[in-house]
């Protein structure tokens, strides 16, 4: 146990999820003969599931800020249909568009973050409003009619990396490269970490904790490679999953890393506190309602990308995956708790729930009981662990 | 602190990993490609030639004259069980794939794009060779189905054409411009027997716009009534005849309602309402219930898909007429092409195409009936349970 | 046994994390008396009340309650009000949208065949209305009544539960004159009802003229009783019981070394922006040097706290005017960032509420109102995030396993030294403390004030609100008295002494 803490660091419990998700893949995979876990299928739950991810991503931070934003299904299926509307109708380029339908978010999030941040209207009516407003928007305009979006999306929602390279791999190339770089990448931070750790304490940690957690992380980032990368020829890690990754990285950085996101952070722990401490609280829910809309639109494109065209009902309900893959995930209704990386594991959860049952047969209706009652559990069982740990 | 999380969340998936190549079975390497795989999910396939297309299409054909004796897999995807037609599709479906020796897989998708998409990737991750999709939006499957073609299963649309994709083989479904055409006629032929002499108060209802059907629908009964508009015959009072101004928003049928309610309120103050286009019979029985409620006499409506209640209905003289699209006769007909499929015929032959945007696909029509009190004994002859709800 | 009292409370000791909030106190109460109890803030008396009416309930302290003669173990309030034991608190407790029947009856309801008979209960609150003498409609919605009619409503509910001693917490703090004479008089007319009043306050001439009996209470314990006869109390005697305590050696020597005057603020003016017209602050009007402790003594609600968050930024009340000159330049600070980079630090009253996130850890708060510094490329540098932590946590002995646990593990004492971190981090020049010490035992109390001293060395400029006089007067080169948002006085800390700044803070000159 204490070599294993050496490793993954003093508290444990915050892997119980992660442990989880292990657990989940594992059972389903048996269960379904071994369905699970092959290249075809993990590129399925990836690109079948980024959109909710990315939505997630918005969400944690509009959670912890202590707030809720119910209209980021419909703002994703407003932004969607005007890009697929004005691409189509005025013919504008694939790229114009996307800048139409990030422009949409923007506007979409800006509205709301006044509403909430200069006139005090709570999140939950003000989006709730906009759910409103932006799906009634979304009916309007299309006529309830789906409009098909320029082929070229379909590379955001569904394509791949491309082939390149020596074939002797037996792997996509794009593929191994992207995992050869995530081990480099990993090694040198964790080699920084290391030669760094005895300056401020003045006692340099040893060096085989790294050691094991660089050999397990590249053992892991190789796998996966070669899990995504060794399916059908012309297959890859998927393009939505790899905005995913790089919207995962990005939103770390801000969380973790930047004023903003320890400004997030401050005004939903103690909103009085942050206040004193010169947070400008206004400022910051302005900029977190209008992030989570503009990721909202960034959702709508990678799913319109896949389904080839925007559908008058896209978005419906959305919300409530994304609200559920953060709380899972461990964040806190009363704000101030939450993280990027905890997010993205729970709505993993999430996703390989439904994806293994679906695999294993199991209808709809039960997969929402049983995503209901995995809800309930992950979080009543973070309650309970808090309640001990204080 | 954050860091590590993340790598030891890595680092967990790696133990998982690493349990699982050992249950991951007989898929390894490229070398040990298991022949006991389905064949359209193994890269060993694909790895032989590079032209891949071919070995793919016959791939499922070798299979399915194995399916001769051990049976194929078929997936069906349906949009959801929430009206009669598709919860009996999902029974027959069953039965009649069961009994036919196949592998059946049928899902219902709640209405859910998404859901429907994740569960027609489980489908071909299951191996289906063929997979029947009633869609819940027709124009949203198109990368899905792509990738099932690229899988090399066969896709059959069901019910609704299958737009906006390359990845569609066939379409079974009842002509629906015909359809239309039989509910305007039923329509006149009950305004003459019921209310009269000409000029007859008629409104106008269509379906649900994401329904590719719902638009032909509305097309097909046009073409009966528009000539009959001009002239004088019929009256449209409220003036609503755009497809966009008449339709019904999901096929739901409480929109209908307040919709039929709006129009009695502003239009029939004074006058009677003679008869009513409905696309459907759950929107019939809504506006039937819409004009008791205002205290009309109850007007010549139209209906399609011979629901329980509406034959009810029907044979009480509530509902003039309704249009059965015998659910059996439309799963029977897609179990035939799956039968000509699976024996390595492939797709049938058919002399109607519908363009889906993409391509031209192939579409098999089954004429529907219509049905009023007068022939409902006989429609019903064959279906027992229909025949039940005609008691005298 | 009871020998005439109707409630005794003997030896009663209330701990809490880190501090004895109460020792040993013994409290006996005559029936049909109004008995009062007074002593500084933070002396015990609420704990004391919270004790009696089961808010901690029988078991989390120790000693024993008997009420007529019978022992008593109260596991909330509910036990105690149907003992006939109700607490009005200071704040009042009653629901603002609902009406005068409503709030009386709330929980109370009078249920007949499971629904509620409205008519026996607005005729019951006409009845209890009229004995507190309150003439209005009882269907009148609270939020309607002024402050003085509330706090008589919230009497009569108190009535309808049988009262038998009516606990009133500094029953007019928010009354007017007019109010606080008639609630006065209510009370002398429930003890000719044979009810028992106790009342908490520190306004000696109300004491003096309703109260039977005083009872003081210093730093968690009974000091002293004195009985009241015929209306006369002698003040200076409870004054001097009420802060009485030895100035022992409890605060470490010091030499000031006073520059020039850095921080100067002018007429300044604030109105509550919740009462349109009541003013916070008065034409306030001080100076600090560099170098100085300044101290700002008055009671609680006398516009201290609120002075000082609206010269941290506005951050309080709605401004109405008044300068503010920082090293002899005026200076206009509209928010709290502006007046952090104008090197103005406020370390609030409110420690958990207002001055820490409870949910962050040391080293992210130690650092969290001064991002910019530990910035590298833009991101947040944890190396320096940690190396600022580390160097609080050692020059300031925070006692904490690392400096990444959470802040809501830390001692009182613990938490205010990182609060003060926080506060040092961002390098200010004017440091406002307001109540630093509040809650903290007496250990991590001194080394606090040796920190106030360094800080004044290195040429800071130091306001010190406190509402214990002897803090002040230990740690203080100057103080200014505050009373009903006024300045009241400003005296020399050599020539201060406790009885003279008490004057001061209870009347106008």
């Amino acid at each position: 146990m204490k070599y294993i803490k050496k490793v993954l660091g003093e508290d444990l419990r915050q892997y119980t999820m992660v442990v989880a998700l292990a657990a989940l893949i594992i059972i389903f995979n048996i269960a379904s003969g071994g369905k699970m876990i092959t290249s075809s299928n993990f590129q399925n739950l990836i690109s079948g599931n980024a959109y909710v991810l990315v939505l997630a991503l918005g969400m944690l931070m509009v959670i912890v800020i202590g707030q809720i934003d119910l209209s980021v299904g419909s703002v994703a299926g407003f932004a969607s249909m005007v890009m697929a509307i004005t691409a189509r109708q005025f013919n504008l380029p694939w790229y114009v568009a996307i800048l139409v339908a990030l422009a949409i978010g923007m506007i979409a999030g800006a509205w709301q973050g006044f509403f909430l941040s200069r006139l005090g209207i709570p999140g939950f009516i003000t989006t709730l409003g906009g759910m409103m407003i932006f799906r009634g928007g979304v009916i309007w305009i299309s006529n309830s009619i789906s409009v098909p979006v320029p082929s070229e999306l379909k590379w955001f929602g569904a394509g791949y990396l491309p082939e390149w390279g020596p074939a002797f791999t037996g792997m996509n190339n794009s593929t191994l490269l992207l995992g050869m770089i995530a081990i480099v990448v990993y090694i040198i931070i964790q080699m920084k970490k290391y030669t760094h750790s005895g300056d401020v304490t003045g006692e340099k940690e040893v060096f085989w904790p790294f050691a094991v957690r660089i050999g397990i992380v590249a053992a892991v980032i190789g796998y996966v490679t070669w899990l995504f990368g060794s399916g059908r020829p012309g297959t890859s890690f998927p393009i939505p999953g790899l905005i995913l990754v790089i919207l995962i990285i990005l939103y770390y950085l801000v969380t973790e890393r930047t004023s903003f996101g320890r400004h997030v952070y401050a005004v939903g722990g103690n909103k009085s506190a942050a206040e004193l401490s010169g947070v400008n609280v206004r400022r910051t829910y302005f900029l977190t309602m209008l992030n989570m809309s503009v990721l909202a639109a960034v959702a709508g494109i990678l799913f319109v990308g896949r389904s080839t065209a925007a559908g008058p009902a896209d978005g419906t309900s959305w919300e409530m995956d994304a609200i559920a893959s953060v709380f899972i995930g461990g964040a806190s209704v009363s704000g101030g708790v939450g993280t990027v990386i905890a997010t993205m594991v729970g709505g993993l959860v999430m996703a390989v729930l439904n994806n293994g049952l679906m695999l294993m047969g199991v209808g709809a209706d039960k997969t929402q009981v049983i995503k209901g009652f995995v809800l309930l559990a992950a979080v009543a069982f973070d309650v309970y662990n808090k309640k001990n740990r204080g | 602190m954050k860091a590590k999380k993340a790598v030891s969340l890595l680092m967990a998936a790696a133990l998982a990993a690493t349990m699982l190549t050992g249950c991951g079975g007989g898929r390894g390497t490229e070398e040990a490609a298991a022949p006991a795989e389905t064949p359209a999910d193994t890269p060993a396939a694909v790895e032989e030639t590079a032209e891949g297309e071919n070995t793919e299409n016959t791939e499922p054909e070798k299979a399915a004259e194995s399916s001769a004796a051990g049976g194929g897999i078929v997936g069906v995807a349906l949009p959801w069980l929430g009206t009669q037609n598709w919860a009996e599709a999902e029974v027959m479906f069953k039965e009649q794939l069961e009994a036919a020796g196949y592998k059946a897989i049928i899902q219902a998708a709640d209405q859910k794009v998404p859901q429907q998409q994740q569960q027609i990737e489980s489908m071909i991750e299951n191996g289906a060779q063929v997979i029947v999709v009633g869609p819940v939006d027709g124009s949203q499957l198109g990368s899905v189905l792509e990738k099932a073609k690229d899988a090399g299963v066969y896709v059959i649309g069901y019910d609704r054409l299958l737009e906006n994709t390359t990845g569609v083989d066939g379409v079974v479904q009842f002509g629906s411009v015909k359809t239309g055409e039989l509910q305007a006629q039923a329509l006149l032929q009950g305004l003459k027997e019921l209310k009269g002499e000409a000029p007859y108060n008629i409104e106008l209802f269509g379906g649900g716009p994401a329904d590719p059907n719902a638009p032909n629908f509305f097309t097909g009964a046009m073409s009966v009534l528009q000539p009959l508009i001009d002239d004088g015959t019929l009256v449209v009072v409220s003036g609503q005849t755009d497809f966009t101004q008449c339709a019904t928003v999901d096929w739901d049928n409480s929109k209908a309602q307040s919709r039929m309610d709006a129009i009695l309120a502003g239009n029939y103050s004074d006058i009677e309402i003679d008869g009513v286009l409905s696309p459907n019979d759950g929107i019939a029985r809504a506006i039937i219930t819409s004009c008791e409620n205002a205290g009309q006499p109850i007007p010549v409506v139209s209906g399609l898909d011979a629901e329980n209640e509406s034959v009810e209905w029907v044979w009480s003289g509530r509902q003039y007429s309704t249009v059965a699209k015998p659910t059996d006769a439309l799963v029977g007909q897609t179990v035939s092409i799956i039968d000509s499929l699976l024996s390595g015929n492939g797709m049938p032959a058919t002399d109607v195409t519908a363009n889906n945007g993409v391509i031209d696909v192939p579409i098999y029509e089954l004429p529907p009936v219509v049905v009023t009190k007068d022939n409902a004994k006989e429609v019903f002859a064959d279906d027992p349970d229909r025949m039940a709800l005609l008691k005298d | 046994m009871s020998d005439g009292y109707i409630l005794q409370m003997k030896n009663i000791t209330k701990k809490f994390p880190g501090v004895k909030a109460l020792s040993d106190v013994t409290l006996e109460v005559s029936e049909a008396s109004i008995h009062a109890i007074c002593g500084e803030n933070g002396a015990g008396k609420s704990t004391l009340m919270k004790v009696l009416s089961g808010v901690y309930p029988y078991g989390s302290y120790d000693g024993e309650i008997f009420f007529q003669g019978k022992k008593m173990t109260f596991k909330n309030i509910k036990d105690s009000e149907r003992t006939g034991i109700v607490i009005i608190h200071q704040e009042l407790t009653m629901i603002p949208e609902l009406s005068v029947t409503e709030n009386i009856f709330m929980g109370n309801e009078i249920v007949e065949k499971g629904l509620i008979n409205w008519e026996k209960e607005r005729r019951r609150t006409r009845e209890l209305l009229e004995k507190v003498g309150l003439h209005i409609d009882p269907n009148t919605i609270i939020k309607n009544l002024g402050v003085g009619q509330q706090q008589l409503v919230e009497i009569a509910k108190a009535l309808s539960k049988n009262v038998k001693v009516l606990i009133l917490d500094e029953p007019t703090s928010s009354l007017n004159e007019a109010d606080s004479e008639n609630l006065l008089r209510l009370m002398l007319e429930l003890k000719e009802q044979g009810i028992t009043c106790i009342m908490i306050s520190h306004k000696l001439n109300e004491i003096a003229a309703v109260s039977d009996y005083v009872t003081v209470i210093r730093d968690g314990k009974t000091v002293d009783g004195y009985a009241v006869e015929a209306g006369r109390v002698d003040e200076n005697k409870i004054i001097k019981a009420m802060v009485g305590r030895e100035i022992e050696n409890r605060y470490p020597e010091h030499t000031p070394k006073i520059g020039e005057v850095i921080f100067e603020v002018s007429d300044w003016r604030v109105e509550d922006a919740k009462v349109p017209g009541k003013m916070l602050c008065k034409d306030s009007a001080f100076y600090v040097r560099a170098g100085e402790i300044v101290g700002f003594a008055g009671l609680m609600g006398a516009g201290r706290t609120e002075l000082m968050r609206s010269l941290f930024g506005k951050s309080m009340g709605t401004f109405r005017g008044g300068k503010m000159k920082i090293g002899g330049r005026e200076v206009r600070i509209n928010s709290v960032r502006e007046a952090i980079k104008n090197r103005i630090a406020y370390v609030p009253e409110d420690r958990k509420g207002l001055g820490l996130n409870l949910l962050d850890t040391i080293r992210k708060t130690v650092v969290s109102a001064n991002l910019d510094v530990i910035k590298t490329k833009g991101l947040l540098d944890f190396d320096k995030e940690r190396a600022a932590s580390e160097k609080y946590r050692n020059s300031l002995k925070i006692k904490c396993r690392d400096v990444g646990v959470g802040v809501n593990t830390l001692s009182g004492g613990n938490q205010q030294k990182v609060v003060l971190s926080k506060w040092m981090f961002t390098e200010p020049d004017i440091l406002i403390l307001d109540e630093p010490t509040r809650g903290i035992d007496v250990g991590a109390k001194y080394e606090i004030y040796k920190l106030i001293h360094q800080l004044a060395d290195q040429g800071k400029a130091i306001i010190l609100v406190s509402s214990e006089l002897p803090e002040l007067l230990g740690m203080a080169d100057r103080i200014y008295t505050i009373f009903e948002g006024k300045i009241t006085g400003e005296i020399s800390a050599k020539e201060a002494d406790q009885e003279m700044l008490m004057k001061k803070m209870t009347t106008t000159a």
